[in-house]
């Protein structure tokens, strides 16, 4: 079907209403305003005016922003010095901080506070309430922000890119458009910029077509899965701060806990699961519903009420695993590079920085009007060279060296954080995939399986939830009637390979409940994509054994609702 | 000096849409506050029943104003014809419902007359001969008075269901319903109108349904649904769905339940081989008397249900329905 589409020219592109390209957006106008009032002082050219447009998938700004989160307000301080009298709304800065080793009945409290960890002077915040505070400064500002609006598709001109193709509207289950049918829009640019977040599907096209990661290492994740409760009193301090490593957790399985005191008697806790892990049969989710059967953590809970679950991977490979962050007419920040520190569990600011750095680029391609890799690539140089950089290279090793398991990682990592990062090599890396290990002989079925690790697991609806009732509660929802966006290549392979080698995890990693091998008739099985259940996680297209399953965003304005988380 | 208040009259091939009486009421309200009088103008073609209709009403006056141009609804068609009615009754308020017609052609109209628009009203206060609208704001969080103090005539549209259609006063005798006479022959009807659309009817309301026997995963294939469908008929209620059954396609998609089906409240809600998830409960937990059917006794629809039997649908429903036909029978 030849649709017509509509051009919308701007000069400046950017993918994905967060904090990456919210500071970027945000920085760029300040830096030409500043240099208009410059050069009009001075009687040198002033900038014509400069269009400046961020386009999101989510219905509102932050309504796809999931992260615990404590937050170095370093970065935040540059981009806005007095943001504390400007309204940011951070929860606390952060006060009491455990660390625990748990196990199955107890806690360890580590013996000190490892310095990755400490927190002093950061802040508790709520991703989504920060992202949705930058974007009203930017709208201030006169950047135009479309919301309801996914990048699809890439435009290039050859190998150059010149803009972004938005998502079609109103396409039926079938394919096929309906009455309130909209072509997406072709937005051409002089620079985009991608800050997706954690495996960008643009970002995803991009890097493969041009390669960008050759040379690097292919990047790693975490899954993070959180709630939001509800307490019916102050027993838990705004600013306070638990990690906690072990339990539930087995010791190939890299992971650990937060826990953060929000304002309004809100407590934050999540769980942090690598993607990396060896038994297929693990369900983050469940892990999560254990790990608050703990006795620490169910006192704590006790008499609170679930208000928000959410789910969301993150990319944790850090320094070797960023690609090349620029290219004619491009620019990848943020998450979607990779630029969370692992270590030290942080990737706002760095993020915040990187689209700062990125914003002084675009400037400096604006006055020389050269957008080609050979301006923008000045970017790749400022951000290894800023704090960003530096932090990043401290930590190249950290989810490394938990490659073969916790108490190798737990000890590597001692001697890195000792040695300030200095480790004799590069350690290897591979996929977080291909460490699934094939179930044998009589494990057929993963969830009928007789040794099943969560056969204790019982919910209760007051501590525990099963993940359809958690579902609920991440207020997602998507039109019924449009095609599945998640992409399996080849479903033969669910029922031929997949059921017998691993079990059809998908129906385990993905916190969703989106993926569920039903009856089909005639004995047969089918793999069922209730897409409509999805939170834009990406854990899939991340930990599918085979690789087949491709996530593409949505129609527009579809997916979750994480206000406050 | 302006006077009077006109009410527009909204109908559909000679059916007159009952929102229209729910701005009567206002619009009576008003006349009756202000000593102002009331006429009422219905558009179209072949409207004589509808006019009818409305001098029924307390009204003081019906103008028709029929035209060849008037007989399927167009915005060009309408505002030219209301341009004059107005320009000739000279009115203090235009009175509208906030419909989707209304929305169509009147902003255009008071644009094209210069004067002003108070859009979906929920309300109206009236002190001494100053009429204040009453308009909420910040998605309904606050109500306000808007006085208008441009020159009349003034219109104003009601939200729908800020009065009720039954409320509009009946008249003591018949209004006079005199045919108006417009001149549409200079006015261009740009608007093409295409065949109308009629949106896919549904085999079943199930929001109408006072019984329903709802099926869910624990009747395990589509050759059982049968045995469910027996009961239903025997109880004479109708079959729904939680949401795997139609996913599976063994019913169509317009019986299910749920967050992303309908939302139901019936007075008996019979749930068979249904766990309760919350995505189906929010669609049926105001139902008046719930009754559930699970061989989990752990099962959170029993949290909800009014009366419950732990045990296997498969004996139980057979038995259910030939008690109920017996019980029939021996009542014939």
């Amino acid at each position: 079907m030849t649709i017509e589409r509509e051009t919308l020219e701007m000069d400046v592109l950017l993918v994905g209403a967060g904090p990456a390209n919210l500071a970027c957006a945000l920085q760029l106008s300040k830096l030409i305003a500043a240099h208009n009032e410059r050069a009009g002082q001075s009687g040198s050219k002033q900038l014509d005016e400069v269009n400046i447009a961020v386009i999101e998938k989510a219905a509102e700004i932050g309504a796809h922003q999931l992260s615990g989160a404590v937050l170095d307000p370093i970065s935040l301080r540059e981009l806005i010095p007095d943001f504390e009298k400007e309204g940011a709304p951070l929860e606390a800065p952060v006060g009491e901080e455990h660390v625990y080793f748990l196990t199955e009945r107890g806690k360890i409290p580590l013996p000190i506070l490892p310095p990755p960890l400490r927190n002093h002077g950061n802040f508790v915040v709520s991703l989504n309430k920060l992202t949705r505070w930058l974007g009203e400064k930017c709208e201030a500002a006169g950047v135009n922000i479309f919301p309801e609006f996914p990048g699809a598709e890439m435009l290039y001109d050859g190998d150059a890119v010149i803009g972004v193709r938005t998502g079609d509207k109103g396409i039926d289950k079938t394919g096929k458009p309906k009455p309130n049918f909209e072509p997406g829009v072709d937005i051409t640019a002089k620079v985009t910029v991608l800050g997706e977040g954690v495996r960008g599907s643009l970002a995803k096209q991009l890097i493969n077509r041009l390669k960008l990661d050759s040379g690097g290492d292919p990047q790693v994740y975490s899954v993070g899965i959180k709630e939001l409760w509800e307490m019916p009193d102050d027993r838990f301090a705004p600013g306070s701060v638990i990690h906690t490593m072990g339990w539930p957790l087995d010791s190939h399985t890299f992971g650990g806990s937060w826990v953060y005191g929000m304002r309004d008697r809100l407590i934050d806790i999540g769980l942090a699961v690598g993607l990396d892990y060896r038994d297929p049969r693990i369900d983050p989710h469940h892990e999560f519903q254990l790990f608050k059967t703990h006795p620490l953590i169910k006192e704590l809970l006790s008499g609170g009420k679930l208000i928000r679950y959410g789910a969301k991977a993150m990319p944790v490979g850090g320094w070797y695993t960023m690609p090349q962050l620029t290219s004619d007419g491009v620019m990848i920040i943020g998450d979607s590079a990779g630029m969370l520190n692992g270590e030290r569990l942080k990737g706002i600011h760095t993020a915040i920085k990187a689209g700062m750095l990125a914003a002084e680029t675009i400037m400096d391609a604006l006055i020389r009007s050269d957008f080609s890799r050979s301006t923008l690539g000045v970017f790749d140089k400022k951000l290894r060279d800023s704090y960003v950089g530096s932090e990043l290279y401290k930590a190249r090793n950290f989810h490394q060296a938990f490659d073969r398991g916790r108490m190798f990682g737990l000890i590597t990592e001692g001697v890195s954080v000792l040695t300030g990062g200095r480790l004799p090599s590069r350690l290897p890396i591979k996929a977080g995939h291909k460490h699934l290990q094939k179930l044998t002989g009589s494990d057929n079925d993963s969830r009928d399986n007789g040794d099943n690790r969560y056969a204790g697991l019982k919910y209760d609806d007051k501590l525990t939830f099963d993940k359809l009732t958690d579902v609920y509660y991440s207020a997602t929802h998507h039109d019924e009637d449009q095609p599945a966006h998640l992409k399996v290549a080849d479903l033969n392979i669910c029922i031929d390979q997949c059921a017998s080698e691993f079990g059809n995890p998908c129906q385990n990693f993905c916190p969703a409940n989106v993926y569920e091998m039903v009856e089909a008739g005639d004995g047969k099985r089918r793999l069922q994509i209730n897409f409509s259940n999805c939170v834009h996680c990406k854990t899939c297209d991340i930990m599918d054994p085979y690789q087949i399953i491709d996530w593409v965003p949505p129609e527009g304005g579809g997916g979750p609702n994480y206000r406050n988380m | 000096m302006s006077q009077g208040i006109l009410l527009f009259i909204e109908q559909r091939d000679g059916v007159l849409n009952r929102t229209s009486f729910e701005a009567m009421v206002a619009a009576q309200g008003i006349a009756s506050a202000t000593g102002e009088k009331l006429s009422a103008a219905v558009l179209g073609k072949a409207i004589d029943a509808v006019a009818a209709e409305v001098a029924a009403k307390k009204v003081d006056a019906v103008h028709t104003v029929e035209d060849d141009k008037l007989s399927e609804y167009t915005p060009d068609g309408y505002v030219a014809a209301l341009k004059q009615v107005v320009a000739k009754l000279d009115p203090r308020f235009v009175i509208l419902s906030h419909t989707y017609q209304v929305r169509d052609f009147a902003p255009r109209l008071a644009a094209s007359l210069g004067k002003t628009f108070v859009t979906d009203c929920v309300g109206f206060r009236v002190e001494g001969n100053e009429v204040a609208f009453t308009r909420q704001i910040f998605q309904g969080k606050i109500n306000t008075d808007v006085r208008v103090v441009a020159e009349p005539p003034i219109l104003a549209s009601f939200q729908a269901g800020a009065y009720r259609a039954d409320k509009a006063e009946a008249g003591d005798s018949p209004a006079p319903i005199a045919a108006f006479a417009i001149d549409l022959t200079d006015v261009q009807i740009r608007t093409q109108l295409e065949p109308k659309f009629q949106e896919a009817k549904q085999a079943v309301d199930l929001s109408q349904a006072p019984l329903i026997v709802a099926v869910g995963r624990g009747i395990k294939s589509q050759e059982n649904i049968e045995m469910v469908q027996k009961l239903a008929q025997a109880m004479g209620a109708e079959i729904a769905a939680s949401r795997p059954i139609c996913d599976n396609e063994w019913l169509p998609m317009d019986r299910q339940i749920g967050s992303s089906g309908q939302t139901v409240s019936p007075k008996l809600y019979l749930a068979v081989g249904i766990s309760g998830a919350i995505q189906h409960v929010v669609g049926m937990k105001n139902s008046q008397t719930i009754v559930a059917i699970n061989k989990d006794g752990e099962a959170p629809i029993f949290d909800i249900a009014d009366y419950g039997i732990v045990g296997d649908l498969f004996d139980i429903v057979p038995a259910l329905t030939a008690e109920i036909n017996r019980i029939k029978n021996e009542g014939s």
